[in-house]
């Protein structure tokens, strides 16, 4: 029976693959160049990195084994994270599981098709991440070719645990938290991260004495925060084990980690492959009726009755929106409905939650930075890449979720195309709501990384302006190409962000933020050593602008003349 | 035959199946009516093994849904008011894979999808990819595959959904052949017409409830209405609204 789901999904896969041939040979083409253009740049990085890192004499070794540990223990974190998103969406927000339970399939045998999909899905990413890396790590090692076939059994042993783990977590959490549980948990494990992050990531106070007579002291004290990526009974301890210890020739203790590997996949493997089928239909049956985890209180319940109550008055963000003076009540009602959809559903904004999270993790550490960047030249680039990392970050987030907005209007179009408000103008209002959105965000944390690094108020004003430009041409961009590219049949905005809008989108943005952080950097006033040339600053600004003019104004007005003729 | 057995299924603090007992016998068309909310969708995802009761049972063909699964679901056909279908398959692929899972043979798994596939004029589309077809050709196509292993317990909700005139007529007969053959036909419709042309017995469901199961003439005695089923089901549901408001004004001392 497993076979049979095998086979078909095979069929459907193999299907799908011939079908890229009657795709346009441009998507496939940027796609595949993008691919490679990753893999190429991650390994070139990697490479000088680890070069650069090994270059210290009796301290390279160590920093390169630190590094591995630590990369693996994250990137096993996020094989984690993203194993139990898929197999949670795969296992009970999928239609092929409700179409496969009434069948006379074993639930075994559902949950052990859905078990190896979401594994294969949440994983594929993992090896094209380390790839690349372990290329790099076997060159600068100079290893044998052995080595490479034995990484690769390893990283192969190493993703059935996460795998595992991942899904017993997706079922756990279908078992016991609704939509409102999931939503306060998801937060507060955001705002404790973002917090834990802060306080973790001190900076270490050394001399300049200690650094030139104890290094060694100084490099272990340095590296003490990152001493948890060394526990032993860590999964990626084992991998990242296993692999130097090859690289170095001794072969039996890399086996021996292999072998710990192996037991440890066959048990988990083994308990989920023939254990997990009762506990997921358990959860199945939970998730179609859910009622709230939190409805044996009494407090709740109370609270759902005075809602009851209160569900003809206006919600808190009615009494938001409705604050904006001038607002047309149409307007206001579009705006209203997006920011609801938005809201409740979790997996939209969960990833918007984890990315901005990061960043934010990131520039709350700058004012450690800022005592110590005295250099200007320093400080100068830390600020424009700074820009730089926000804007790309807005820009995963406006391909992400702006791009699919009108898509996702979708087989619902025609409650929108036939109010009397025209598509055009819902298309407006949009834009002006994630661009309202996205500048509360960017802004706010270009403010933050500025004042972090302690930069003069002309500086901040510069780099915050920047931010203003980028956001609404991202945004203008992610609008215009979404109604250029309409997918209005599909309801998932992962496959409508696949299509040829789409990674244009994310191509188009990417390009454009790379060049203008290079115009900005270049002609910024503050980055030639003091000298300024007002032509040459002036001029670069006003290249920048015109970019962002025809960037973001020229697919946000032929989407306008597009939804103006659109037909239902 | 479907056994109900003390069905009970709650959402939290709401209930949606309160208390349901019915047996629907073999050879039996019987039509689940009720309005929005009643818990029709419900009692039906409990049948087809979607869900688990909160109390009680539901018995296929003498087999419990729980406790033989298995069983109960090689006796069962259910087609979703939205069915899903593997769209990058063509129709017969289709049938074929739905055969192959309810351990039909080749010749039987042709044999029987050749003469649905004509009865619903989908010869045309049959090496077509499903995710070129239109709603209706694919709802026949979810009918066609649902039938392929000649179910002697067949579950549909609104089945009629996105059919045109002509195929509709096909499906009704379809379903009156195979109720006659012996199956039990189980749908929850909207649409009053089809359950008063088709059913044997009518049940009509009202906050969670089975407030009326019968006969047309049954349910007409029941109601005091003489008329169209649409006046009787009316009626049925307006005295169960009035006893339920009648109740509450008790409780409040009205």
């Amino acid at each position: 029976m497993l076979w049979l789901l095998v086979k078909v999904n095979l069929l459907q896969t193999w299907r799908r693959l011939l079908s890229v041939r009657q795709q346009s040979w441009l998507l496939t083409t940027v796609i595949a160049m993008f691919l490679a253009g990753y893999a190429a740049l991650a390994f070139v990085l990697f490479y000088k990195g680890l070069k650069f890192a090994g270059s210290f004499p009796g301290l390279g070794h160590v920093l390169i084994e630190r590094m591995m540990f630590l990369l693996f223990a994250f990137l096993f974190v996020l094989l984690l994270l993203s194993n139990m998103i898929v197999s949670y969406t795969s296992l009970f927000k999928n239609r092929e599981t409700l179409f496969l339970l009434p069948l006379p399939v074993p639930i075994q045998t559902i949950f052990q098709w859905k078990f190896v999909e979401s594994a294969i899905l949440a994983s594929w990413a993992f090896l094209f991440l380390v790839a690349p890396m372990v290329a790099a790590y076997g060159l600068t090692q100079q290893v044998p070719w052995h080595f490479y076939p034995a990484t690769l059994l390893l990283i192969l042993l190493a993703i059935v645990i996460p795998a595992c783990g991942g899904a017993w977590c997706a079922l756990l959490l279908a078992r016991f938290l609704d939509r409102r549980s999931f939503q306060i948990g998801l937060l507060a494990t955001a705002a404790m991260l973002i917090v834990v992050g802060a306080v973790w990531l001190k900076p270490v106070g050394v001399t300049d004495e200690e650094l030139e007579t104890r290094v060694l002291i100084v490099l272990d004290r340095l590296l003490g925060k990152t001493r948890f990526a060394l526990f032993p009974f860590l999964p990626s301890y084992w991998v990242a084990t296993g692999v130097q210890q090859w690289a170095e020739g001794a072969l039996e203790d890399a086996a021996f980690y292999a072998l710990v590997m192996a037991s440890n996949a066959l048990f988990f493997g083994t308990l989920a492959l023939t254990l997990t089928g009762t506990a997921f239909y358990n959860a199945a049956s939970v998730v179609q009726s859910r009622g709230s985890a939190l409805g044996r209180w009494e407090w709740y319940q109370t609270w759902r009755k005075r809602r009851a109550v209160d569900a003809r008055q206006h919600g808190p963000v009615d009494r938001l929106i409705s604050v904006i003076p001038r607002l047309r009540p149409d307007k206001r009602a579009l705006i209203v409905k997006d920011i609801r959809v938005f809201w409740r559903d979790t997996t939209q904004w969960g990833q918007t939650v984890v990315l901005f999270g990061l960043l934010a993790v990131y520039i709350l550490n700058l004012r450690h930075f800022g005592a110590q960047l005295t250099s200007p030249f320093w400080s100068h680039v830390v600020s424009y890449l700074n820009l730089c990392a926000c804007a790309l970050n807005l820009a995963t987030v406006t391909t992400r979720f702006v791009y699919p907005q009108f898509s996702l209007e979708g087989k619902r179009v025609w409650i929108v195309g036939m109010a009397p408000i025209g598509l055009p103008q819902v298309m407006i209002t949009k834009f002006a709501l994630t661009t309202v959105v996205s500048l509360c965000v960017t802004v706010g944390l270009m403010l933050l990384s500025g004042w972090m690094l302690k930069l003069e108020i002309e500086k901040l004003a510069d780099l915050g302006l920047s931010a203003v430009v980028m956001t609404f041409t991202l945004n203008a961009l992610a609008i215009g190409l979404g109604a250029l590219y309409p997918n209005l049949k599909e309801d998932n905005p992962n496959r409508i962000v696949s299509g040829f809008g789409g990674t244009f989108c994310l191509v188009a943005s990417f390009l454009y933020i790379v060049i203008s952080i290079a115009i900005l950097a270049a002609s910024s006033p503050w980055g030639r050593g003091g000298r300024i040339d007002l032509s040459w600053v002036l001029g670069g600004r006003a290249v920048f602008l015109g970019l962002s003019c025809a960037v973001g104004l020229i697919p946000l007005r032929s989407g306008l003349r597009r939804l103006a003729k659109f037909e239902l | 035959m479907i056994e109900l057995i003390n069905l009970v299924k709650k959402f939290g603090a709401l209930v949606a199946v309160n208390n349901v007992t019915l047996t629907v016998p073999r050879g039996e068309f019987f039509a689940l009516l009720g309005p929005n909310a009643a818990g029709k969708t419900t009692t039906i995802k409990m049948i087809a093994g979607l869900m688990k009761p909160t109390s009680g049972s539901v018995r296929v063909s003498g087999y419990d849904v729980v406790q033989q699964p298995l069983e109960a679901r090689r006796q069962l056909a259910y087609v979703p008011d939205f069915p899903f279908l593997y769209d990058k398959l063509t129709p017969w692929e289709f049938f074929r894979f739905i055969g192959q899972l309810f351990l039909m043979d080749s010749a039987r798994i042709e044999r029987v999808a050749r003469d649905l596939c004509a009865r619903f004029s989908l010869d045309p589309y049959l090496g077509n990819p499903i995710e070129s077809l239109s709603h209706g050709t694919r709802q026949k196509v979810a009918i066609v595959s649902a039938l392929l292993h000649e179910p002697s317990v067949f579950v549909l909700d609104e089945p009629m959904v996105g059919i045109d005139p002509q195929h509709a007529r096909v499906l009704k007969d379809i379903l009156k052949e195979r109720s006659r053959a012996g199956t039990t036909v189980f749908i929850s419709t909207h649409q009053l017409s089809v359950a008063e042309e088709m059913a044997d017995r009518i049940g009509i469901m009202h906050e969670g409830r089975l407030i009326a199961v019968g006969t047309r003439d049954d349910l007409r005695r029941q109601s005091g209405t003489d008329g169209a089923l649409e006046q009787t089901f009316l009626a049925l549901t307006a005295q169960e609204s009035a006893v339920d408001m009648q109740g509450v004004g008790q409780k409040f001392g009205l």
